[in-house]
Order: C-alpha cells, then structure tokens, then sequence
C-alpha cells in the first residue's frame, strides 16, 4: 500500500536581499495509515515550516521552491487553491502549540468548532451543527461538553483549550492530523493526559499522525517512524525503538546525551556544544560540522546525504557508525 | 535561609464603586522550608501551584500575608530601606525568559555594569575588571561586553542572566525556570553551567522548575508542591526512588520518558485519574489533592493532612503516606542497549578530550 503522505525533495526558501534562504532543504519522507512520524529538532531546524509546507501555508517572503508532496496519490503543490482548501481542514489537519493564541478570544468555543463544519457543510442546521460540535468535544473528552460549548476560551484551562484545538482538528474526520508541539506549552500531567487522548483518537479512526516535537521522550511514547532535522535537513530516519537503540548520526549522540533522565544518576549531561547555525550562514560540508565531536576534515567539504545503515535505517553522517572510528 | 508558615493571599473584589471583598485566592499557603547554605532546594510543582510566588516572597519583591522568612540568621521579613537595599546584594534572581529579561537597549557591559552601581560597587575601572570575570566565569568572551542582547541565542542569554544575578557576589541565587524556554541541548549547556558555578562560587540555590528530570539532575534536596503547600520534601534520591504522596507518583509517572520499550507499559499503570488542579481561589476542604488522588478515602476529604516525617528529613503530607504501595514503574530503569551505550560513551570520551584540548 503506498504511504499516505510522501513528501519529496522538499525545498522551502524565504527570499531575503542576498538571495533565497533554505528553511527546508530537500527533504523526503513518508507517512503511513494509521502511523506517527515524529519529527524532532530543535528551533530553526526546519521542522515547523516543513508542516507548513504540506498545508501550503508557508508566510511571505517564503515559498515552496523545490520538491513534491503527494497526498493520497494527489500533489498538494499543483492543486488549485479551492482544491487545496478542499483538502485542509477536511483531510488534514492541524494543530499548534500555543493553545492560549490560536483559539479566538471573542467567540464561544462552540462557534469556533462549528465554523469549520459549516464552511465544508453549508446546508446544515444549528441545531445538528451544535450536536456534531458537542460530539466532537465529548470525544475529546472535555467533561460536561454541552455546558463548555458555550465558554469562552479564557474560561478554560490549557488543557481543555488544547482538547478543543483537537476537537476541531479533528471535526471533518482527517486522514491526517499536523500536531506541531501540541503539548510543549501544557503541565507534564496534562501532557500526558492530551498524548494518551492522541493514541486512543489514533486507533479508533486509523488517521495518521505527523508530530513536531523538540521532547524526545514525547517522541519515544508516540512515534513509530523517527526523522532527526538539522538545519533544515533530515539527518537521521528510523524506526521509533531504532532512533533510540541503535543512534547513528552525532547529532542524535548529542540530544540524547542532552536530555536529563530520571532514572539516572549520571550528574553531568552531555550538550552539544555551539548552537544551530542561522539558515543564511550555513557551514561548508556537513551542516554539524563545527559542533561535532567526531568531525574529520573531510566532514568540512562534503554534504553527507542520507545512507542505509541497516533496515529502514539512514543517517547523513560519513563517520557513521562511529564505533568504527576507536579501532 | 529558614521559611515559617509564608502565605500570600490576595483578596478578589467585586464592584466598582463600592468594592468588597467575596474572596480569597490563597497563592502561597503556610510554606516551611530550610534552605542550606551551598545546597540546592527544587521547588517543583504544576503551573498555578504557587511556586513563582514563593520566590517573589523570599526574595521579598512582595510582602507576605503572614509568615516569617530569616536568612542567615536574621528575620527579613519586614526590612525596609537601605537595611533592605543591603540583603538584596545577598540575595539576586535569574528569570525564565532570557528574551524579555534583559533590556534590548542596554549593552552586555551595561547590564553587568547596573547593579555593581546600584549598590555602589567599585569604581569604572573596577567594575570593568568584574565585568570581564563575569563574563569569563559563564563561558563568554570578553568582546560579548560591547554588545546587545539581541545578538545572542537564547542560551548565550541566559548567561548573560546568570552573570548579571552573580556580579554582587549573592549568597542566594533563585532560579525562576531557569532552562525551560531553551532547546535541550542548550538546557544541558546552562545546567552544567549552573552546577559549576554553585561549585566554584558555594552559591545555594533555590531552584524552581515544572521539570523533574532537570530537577534530579542539579538538586540536592526536592519540595512538591501543590495549591500553595508543599506536600513532599526530602533529598532528591528519596523523593525520587520512594515518593510518599500520591502527587509525587503522579507528577513522576507522567514524565515521558526517552524509552520507546516503556510505552506499552505506561498505558497500561494507573496514573492520573484526569482533571485539573483545582483553582486556589477554592481550595477543596480536607486534603488539598484529594479530588484527584487515587488513594483518597473519606478521611482525606474532611481533614487537611500536616507534613510529618517518614524517614530523616523526609516529609509527606498525606494520611496514607506510610501506607502506599511500593512504586514499581519507577524502578523499571531502562538500561541503554549495548549499541547506543557504546555510542554515548564514545560521544563522552570524544568530548572530554576536546575540553581539555580547548
């Protein structure tokens, strides 16, 4: 069966005065039925303006330059605008971070749910309008949903304000839901509660789930598929176990070394030493280069693409597997 | 640094001409705690549990409703004017937000320069020597000073926080979230930095953060806290390894953790019963946590559970505190494959030989 989602060669560039500026720089993954992909990265890496290049929603100056992205054998980027209206909202979906921000102040949650259901379903009455968004908040499992349909958002937690984002994103059925970091702005008990909601949503309607997330532990508890960005670029694909089990790419080495583990004891972490760079002053060669603790000369000249280092599984590193380098 | 019964209250008034008081949002409510001289105290706790306001009273940037705090030895409480302007020099803060907490308009030097004359520190040439050290001392490079914050990442900002909050020479430094708006592998960076310093410097920290694995990573002793009062305190390994109230367990168990193999495994333990923290503009009756606890019988819903002690130096406020079942989820630690071990400690090795070349 062909992937859901497959995007190819992805290019987005911002212009700017001394020519375009790669965000994303050729990326290419899939996205099965019913499977997570989840990308990680930290800020600037790309992996925001790459789902805002799926929905062909990427802000001026940037554009689409290079690259396909096929949706259900249809490629999104040669769609007519209507078409693709058709399509957002309706087949995919999307949600953000900022569950305080992206809700409307001046309006009920229940005018915000129904908008969208009223715009692909002109002819519907209020009445079975108000019962699919009270169904919809039900699913989400927003206690006592006829009565908080008609709150405003600041009467409602984070939580519930995030549960009503994904009701919406998920009112018109999506074969597709974009999370971008649905749960980074939540409390840790809240998050958890939201991504066990993603899961059971998941398995009863069999969508498929892209999640951006900077929180490797999100990632380990939700995605089966794996890819690590860079610098606008994917550094590493694997399986959701393998990205953990069998790290390739130093960078990967270098966030899981970052991250503060409850069951260690360990009292120095790791780090990466440096910072990402900016997408206008990007290094020669391979773009980690410079923060790298297994960098070689040759890592300055070439640009490693992605290679196979077992099943389904690649890095963009010459040096890989690096074990191989002590003997 | 001794804390006794603090509370912040603030009133809630209704009516514009004729206002009157119809209740009390109870912030912070009877907080005790001992911070020890070049330890480090991590005050965890969601969000609305009133630990930013506990570091605003401390600090006495605003006056608690009642309760007393002493810091080394002396009853701050009600200091006013230069005795006050004096014990700030003690006692200094570094912010969450690296982005909003230094001024776009003020130079590095200029910001490292302000409170040296603020408190009549050194002349120019003196404070421009400290300058150069501050700088030095949180990983930057003397040419930083010239310029302006937003030349900087995030990390490098959150230094210039650091330096800022070290250049009086504090006894005392209160960490407001200190990593949680940076990447992971910058919070890495400004951890390591933060546990350098307090070693070098013998700073005590009052450390305040939503993450717990930060928390177990930089302090030495852990308080929960939950609707303005703590509910656990103790040394972090105990807290950790033997968590003795119900919030605790849940704040723990809900940490998802970089272990793809425990994913199944969590589903399926008891967790979270669901819900929010209740507002702390209505406090339940009985235990604060009862609404959510797992474990609640009828006495925890008319009496309000006192912190005692479970072991040495180890406090629960929970009536069932000795009672709850052993934590077997926490136990399960992962063990990194061979591969992935191998790797990160090949990373290590790569590193450490780096900083000693560099």
């Amino acid at each position: 069966m062909a992937d859901l989602l497959q995007i190819d060669g992805l290019r987005t560039v911002f212009r700017s005065p001394s020519g375009d500026v790669p965000a994303v720089d050729g990326v290419s993954l899939s996205v099965a039925r019913g499977k997570t992909l989840g990308i990680v990265g930290e800020s600037g890496c790309g992996k925001s303006m790459l789902s805002l290049s799926v929905m062909r929603l990427v802000p001026s100056p940037g554009r689409v330059a290079a690259g396909r992205v096929v949706f259900d054998s249809q490629d999104l980027l040669a769609l007519a605008p209507r078409a693709m209206r058709a399509v957002r909202g309706n087949r995919i979906g999307m949600i953000f971070q900022e569950p305080m921000t992206s809700l409307n102040p001046v309006f009920t949650v229940g005018d915000q749910i129904t908008e969208a259901m009223r715009a692909h379903d002109p002819g519907a009455s209020e009445a079975a309008l108000r019962a699919r968004g009270v169904a919809a908040l039900d699913r989400v499992r927003i206690p006592g949903a006829a009565r908080r349909f008609d709150d405003y958002p600041h009467q409602m937690s984070g939580g519930m304000r995030q549960r009503v984002m994904i009701a919406m994103a998920l009112s018109c059925d999506p074969d597709l839901l974009i999370a971008d970091e649905p749960t980074t702005a939540l409390d840790v008990t809240v998050q958890a509660q939201i991504l066990d909601l993603l899961r059971d949503l998941q398995a009863q309607s069999g969508m498929a789930i892209i999640l951006i997330t900077h929180d490797l532990g999100v990632v380990a508890e939700m995605a089966d598929e794996v890819a690590v960005m860079y610098a606008g670029r994917v550094v590493e694909r694997a399986s959701g176990t393998a990205i953990f089990d069998d790290p390739q790419h130093p960078y990967t080495l270098g966030l899981l070394g970052s991250i503060p583990r409850i069951e260690e004891t360990r009292s120095r972490l790791l780090a990466i030493e440096g910072s990402v760079p900016a997408p206008f002053a990007l290094p020669e060669g391979c773009r980690f280069h410079p923060r790298c603790v297994f960098a070689a000369p040759a890592c300055t000249r070439v640009d490693p693409p992605l290679r196979g280092l077992g099943a389904d599984h690649q890095a963009a590193c010459i040096r890989a597997p690096v074990e191989d380098l002590a003997a | 640094m001794q804390v006794a019964g603090l509370a912040k209250h603030y009133p809630i008034r209704r009516g514009l001409v004729l206002s009157r008081t119809v209740g009390q949002v109870r912030a912070v409510d009877g907080l005790s705690f001992e911070l020890f001289r070049g330890e480090t105290l991590a005050l965890v706790g969601e969000s609305g549990c009133g630990k930013s306001t506990t570091a605003r009273l401390v600090l006495r940037l605003i006056d608690p409703t009642a309760g007393t705090v002493r810091f080394e030895g002396a009853d701050i409480t009600n200091l006013r004017g230069d005795a006050m302007r004096r014990l700030r020099r003690r006692m200094q803060i570094v912010f969450q937000d690296p982005f909003a907490s230094l001024n776009p308009r003020m130079t590095v030097a200029e910001i490292l320069e302000e409170p040296l004359i603020v408190h009549g520190i050194g002349d120019g040439a003196a404070r421009r020597a400290r300058m150069a050290e501050l700088l030095g001392l949180v990983g930057l490079a003397p040419y930083h000073a010239g310029r302006y914050p937003h030349e900087f990442s995030g990390g490098q900002r959150q230094r210039i926080g650091i330096a800022r909050a070290l250049a009086v020479e504090p006894a005392l430094v209160v960490c407001d979230e200190p990593v949680s708006a940076l990447d992971v592998s910058i919070q890495a960076q400004v951890v390591n930095l933060l546990k350098d310093l307090q070693a070098r410097l013998g700073l005590s920290y009052l450390f305040i953060a939503h993450d717990l694995a930060v928390v177990k990573h930089v302090a030495d002793r852990v308080a929960v806290m939950y609707l303005g009062r703590i509910v656990e305190i103790g040394p972090k390994d105990a807290v950790f390894a033997n968590p003795r109230h119900p919030y605790t367990r849940v704040l723990l168990a809900a940490i998802p953790r970089p272990d793809p193999h425990r994913k199944l495994a969590r589903s399926a333990a008891p967790g979270d019963p669901g819900g929010d923290m209740p507002s702390p503009a209505n406090v339940p009756p009985g235990c604060r946590f009862h609404t959510r606890c797992p474990f609640a019988i009828d006495r925890c819903r008319t009496e309000d559970p006192a912190l005692h002690d479970i072991e040495p130096g180890h406090f629960s406020a929970c009536h069932l505190a000795e009672d709850l079942p052993p934590m077997a989820a926490m136990e399960a630690a992962q063990a990194a494959t061979p591969a992935a071990a191998r790797r990160l400690a090949l990373y290590a090795d790569r590193r450490a030989a780096q900083q000693v070349a560099g």
